[in-house]
């Protein structure tokens, strides 16, 4: 989403009083005493009277099923407020928040990502969290993730949980292939590509190696740290070469070719079916790259016990490059009616053992150290295979990832495009690399 | 045909009857074209003066407009990702339109041999052409055309292994051209009738000179249709420009893979409604108006040149 | 060059054609015979193909989704109504909420297009006023104009008076005869009607809202049917506009529910998906089996799709 992030008053004070006279005009010539049809009037007291806020989420079916378990707990407890379910897929989640924003007409409790919190927040869409601090104690957050949703001042947006960017695998198709499953803290990229091609000439190519990973950049944020480089730095600018970008294409290039991961048109279908319909999902592939918490609905969908990975390169380079990441915000907006039984909501996600024990990792490990303890034991083996592996990883991990700089949402959209073009052959991975960097440019060095 | 004619009053030929009235009737006008008039003000000449004026600023909804100039125009022309949906969509309508008139002409020639239940035919060509439009069909298309779909499916009888058509950029567009085409049933419903109307006469007296059947078509048939064909290429041509639905939720409303279904009017949207970019759209918007008003202008003036008319 | 045969078969044709067919009792027409089963074997082969993705898209509605990609059949080995009742709940609302909606916007479009359109269409075919000519010029342009041009401001001037996510965008231009294609479709209609009429009824000593109202309406069913009918359609099919300006899940009509349903669901759960699609398309499948002739008058008539 490319928005002005200096908003340039306008120059010239006519031209604004023409525009709103032409506004005005035409707001008088219309019908008056239209009947709007949907809410009711906002409660200015939060006490007895019959509320509505609306919780916007992405994610898959389970996820779904679960935050509706969550929903109906929080309205057990709160008979008074109903909360009324606005999800997506991750595909058309911020089309549809951008859309209802400027609808006016904002979902109470948003869901946010640290790809577009920044913009949202600077853009005045979220209220200040600090104002519904009464209702909405963050002090029992993890402190590593405590303060990623503040900036300028206020805070956008708590983190629901921690989560990292993973490899998982699959060991029965490991085994399957007769092919033995790397030790993660030291296999390299080529081990990655062998693997993978070895996976895919057993099985005759109805099991893939792996899932082609440069349709989300995080992926490149991994390698690019390993090799002492990041997609952004602290600044907000660009901190990568271009030629270690189409290095990092060369790879999935030659894992197409080898046949390590489907072709070209059918990783495209497979990138928009989500975690249900991955390879590793429906039993077709050996490895994917997702987020820790995805493991559960992975699980379920493919109905093996997978296994998680460290990415591979992990030692091979200058560094290691993997991270902790906020796994999602939740934020109010400013035009809601009702944050008190907004914040009230948020603090029920977030510090209630009731909706931990529901949610387990689904959010991420919970971000609120209580939460985490208490739920732990109940944990899936998926989860809990989760939580120790990210412990483990601790002691490993250097440093965080810089906050995204404004615009980054606009990546999303950019690298699913110009990976389909490096896929299908259309550009050579040092032209993708340059014009993923001219546009990203674009995007965000406003 | 009415539409034609009006069509054609509009280049300034014939002079529309007026009835005689004793009366002037602008005080009745008043009250019967008074909503039409208030709509027309409101809701198109207004909004068109202000999308204009739009197109000249930076405008987010959120935040005051404020003047950029000619920026947004400027901006259209390094645009790759413009550049990339007019291909897209000037290649849509050139290559389904033809198609699909053809298919229709060609139908309605069929049908009009004298086809017992020729209705039953007629509606069960035209049904495609109702749905269409629809988000129900688009959804079906998409799963038709898939990996696992239908035409795979069928094409696997003969042994040959699909692709994904949908999800190939290569294809992609293919399978929207063969969603227009499917819907030829409105045009060949408009060729019927028109075939209706030539008079039975001219192909009597032209078998009576000894003119064989495909004579008759090349010089009775074709030249009494060329002002149906062209009414349907005006209209079609108008219309495909503003192709919107099929794309978007064939392609998921990204316009992919890798912008092989970016129509204009999806690019415009995502620009509009997605990022926000108002001011963009707005210019995007008078591109689209140009374009059409363009085409339209030269379909009306190389028509002199290929429609005969009767009179 | 002789033409073996002519547009129409006759009793001589077959005389002069070539050898005759075995079996042929009467010679004439077993050739005719042949060619018209042959031509309704085309026909009818052509139909099937195109009709195909409709009859495959319902037989898999009644298929366990696992089967619709395994199984290509159209005749579902058994027969299963779940993809049904799974489809009408799976989203916030049952489906029946998304048909209301819809159901809702149609007949405030239907009533608003009936009205200012054929009172608009009355003025320009039966009314002589000033500059009456540059106003139907206007109004036929306005036919041609990409919405698009006009969508922005629009978007901003609803949203501004706080009608998004209400069904009045989408139902006040009709209010305003903007659907210029029923303005022109009733002129076109009104023309036809013989002046005599309003003459008699004016001698009556009836004004012009009389005329219209109990002269022209009653005899113009037809346009007025055909105006009803692709009002139907195109307010039930139109995305875009709906996609525009209703963003609350509450507000929803069919073809948004649709494609959300594709949103919010994994890509796997075709089985409800394409049940829902069928029940979206049964009111048009209705309107179709009932309003044919109006239909294809509609079209053959003003080139309307």
């Amino acid at each position: 989403m490319s928005l002005p992030t200096s908003p340039r008053r306008l120059a010239r004070p006519g031209v604004r009083l023409a525009a709103v006279t032409v506004a005005a005009a035409l707001a008088l010539a219309a019908c008056a005493g239209s009947d709007s049809g949907a809410d009711p009037t906002s409660a200015t007291d939060a006490a007895d009277e019959e509320v509505t806020i609306r919780f916007s989420w992405w994610g898959s079916d389970s996820r779904h099923a679960l935050t509706q378990q969550v929903i109906d707990a929080f309205e057990a407890k709160h008979p008074h407020i109903t909360v009324e379910p606005d999800f997506t897929t991750w595909d058309g989640y911020w089309d549809k928040l951008s859309t209802s924003i400027a609808g006016g007409d904002a979902p109470d409790v948003i869901t946010q990502e640290e790809r577009y919190l920044r913009e949202y927040g600077t853009r005045g869409v979220l209220l200040d969290l600090g104002e519904v601090e009464d209702t909405l104690d963050t002090s029992g957050i993890d402190p590593s993730v405590a303060e990623s949703g503040s900036f300028d001042g206020a805070t956008y947006g708590v983190a629901t949980g921690v989560n990292a960017y993973v490899v998982l695998a699959d060991p029965q198709a490991f085994a399957d292939a007769g092919v033995e499953m790397p030790d993660d803290t030291t296999w390299t990229w080529d081990d990655y590509v062998e693997i993978a091609t070895k996976i895919s000439e057993a099985s005759g190519g109805t099991v893939f190696g792996t899932q082609d990973y440069g349709f989300n950049e995080p992926a490149f944020s991994i390698y690019a740290r390993q090799h002492g480089q990041s997609l952004y730095k602290e600044d907000g600018s660009l901190g990568y070469k271009d030629s270690l970008m189409a290095d990092w294409w060369k790879i999935s290039l030659a894992l197409q070719e080898s046949g390590g991961q489907p072709e070209a048109s059918r990783s495209v279908e497979i990138d928009g079916a989500g975690p249900e319909g991955s390879l590793l999902g429906t039993n077709t592939g050996a490895m994917g790259v997702w987020w820790t918490n995805q493991l559960g609905a992975i699980s379920k969908a493919s109905g093996r016990e997978l296994q998680i990975l460290r990415f591979p390169g992990e030692s091979e380079s200058k560094r290691t490059g993997m991270y902790f990441k906020p796994a999602m915000y939740y934020s109010i907006a400013k035009t809601s009616k009702h944050p008190e039984e907004a914040a009230l909501f948020v603090d029920f996600l977030l510090n209630s053992t009731e909706a931990g024990q529901l949610l387990l990792s689904d959010r991420g490990l919970p971000a609120n150290l209580e939460v985490r303890t208490a739920v732990t034991p109940s944990f899936s083996d998926a989860d809990k295979q989760s939580a120790e592996f990210l412990e483990g990883l601790r002691e490993d991990i250097v440093d965080g990832v810089a906050v995204p700089p404004v615009g980054a949402g606009e990546v999303v959209p950019l690298i699913k495009r110009i990976n389909g073009e490096v896929l299908f052959g259309q550009i050579t991975p040092e032209d993708a690399a340059a014009k993923f960097t001219s546009e990203v440019t674009a995007a965000t060095q406003k | 045909m009415a539409g034609i004619a009006e069509l054609r009053k509009l280049r300034g030929s014939a002079p529309a009857s007026v009835a005689p009235s004793e009366r002037g009737d602008n005080k009745a006008a008043l009250l019967f074209l008074g909503p039409w008039f208030i709509g027309l003000l409101l809701i198109t000449v207004g909004p068109i003066l202000a999308s204009l004026f739009l197109s000249f600023t930076d405008y987010n909804l959120l935040q005051p407009p404020s003047w950029t100039g000619l920026d947004n125009y400027a901006r259209m022309l390094d645009d790759a990702r413009l550049h990339q949906s007019l291909r897209v969509t000037f290649t849509y309508v050139f290559v389904s339109i033809p198609l699909q008139l053809a298919l229709a002409l060609a139908l309605a020639l069929f049908l009009d041999r004298g086809v017992r239940g020729l209705p039953f035919y007629r509606s069960v060509y035209y049904l495609p052409s109702l749905l269409g439009g629809s988000v129900a069909i688009a959804l079906l298309w998409r799963q038709v055309f898939g990996t696992q779909g239908l035409v795979n499916q069928f094409l696997g009888v003969f042994g040959i292994e699909g692709q994904g058509w949908v999800s190939h950029p290569d294809t992609a567009l293919g399978t929207l051209v063969i969603l227009n085409v499917w819907t030829f049933g409105a045009p060949m419903v408009i060729f019927l009738a028109g075939l209706r109307q030539i008079p039975e006469m001219y192909y009597e007296a032209a078998q009576i000179d000894g003119a064989g059947k495909v004579r008759q078509f090349i010089a009775i048939t074709l030249p009494l249709l060329t002002p149906i064909v062209f009414f349907n290429l005006v209209l079609q041509v108008i219309n495909a420009f503003q192709s919107f639905t099929q794309a978007f939720v064939v392609s998921g409303g990204s316009g992919g893979p890798v912008d092989s279904t970016l129509f204009y009017t999806l690019y415009l949207y995502q620009k509009g409604f997605g990022a926000l970019d108002m001011g963009y759209a707005s210019a995007m918007a008078w591109l689209l108006l140009a374009i059409v008003a363009g085409l339209t202008a030269i379909n009306f003036v190389v028509s002199k040149y290929w429609v005969f008319y009767d009179d | 060059m002789t033409d073996t045969a002519t547009s129409l078969p006759t009793r001589t044709s077959g005389a002069v054609a070539g050898p005759r067919p075995p079996l042929a009792r009467r010679r004439p027409s077993a050739r005719a015979r042949l060619r018209t089963v042959l031509k309704h074997a085309v026909l009818i082969a052509f139909g099937l193909i195109m009709i195909y993705p409709l009859l495959w898209m319902l037989a898999s509605s009644l298929k366990p989704s696992a089967l619709i990609f395994r199984d290509p059949s159209l005749l579902p080995s058994e027969i299963d109504m779940s993809n049904y009742t799974v489809g009408w709940n799976a989203l916030s609302h049952p489906f029946s909420h998304y048909l209301l909606n819809s159901a809702v916007l149609v007949l405030g479009a239907l009533l608003g297009n009936l009205v200012s359109c054929s009172m608009a269409a009355y003025a320009f075919a039966r009314l002589n006023f000033k500059g009456r000519k540059i106003w139907f010029a206007i109004m036929l342009m306005s036919i041609m104009l990409p919405i698009h041009v006009v969508i922005v401001p629009q978007y901003i001037l609803f949203s501004q008076l706080g009608w998004v996510n209400t069904f009045l965008p989408l139902i006040v231009p009709k209010l305003l005869a903007t659907d210029a294609f029923f303005v022109f479709l009733m002129v076109q209609f009104f023309r036809g009607l013989p002046r005599e009429l309003d003459e008699a009824a004016r001698i009556d000593g009836a004004g012009h809202v009389r005329i219209f109202a109990q002269v022209m309406l009653p005899l113009s069913v037809p346009a007025l049917a055909t105006t009803a009918i692709f009002t139907f359609i195109w307010t039930w099919n139109d995305f875009f506009h709906q996609l525009i300006f209703l963003t609350k899940p509450d507000m929803y009509t069919v073809p948004i529910a649709l494609r959300s349903f594709i949103d919010s669901s994994s890509e796997s759960s075709w089985g409800p998906m394409f049940a829902m699609s069928i029940v979206s398309l049964i009111p048009l499948f209705l309107i179709f089996l009932l309003g044919q002739k109006y239909l294809v008058k509609g079209i053959a008539t003003t080139g309307i799709k």
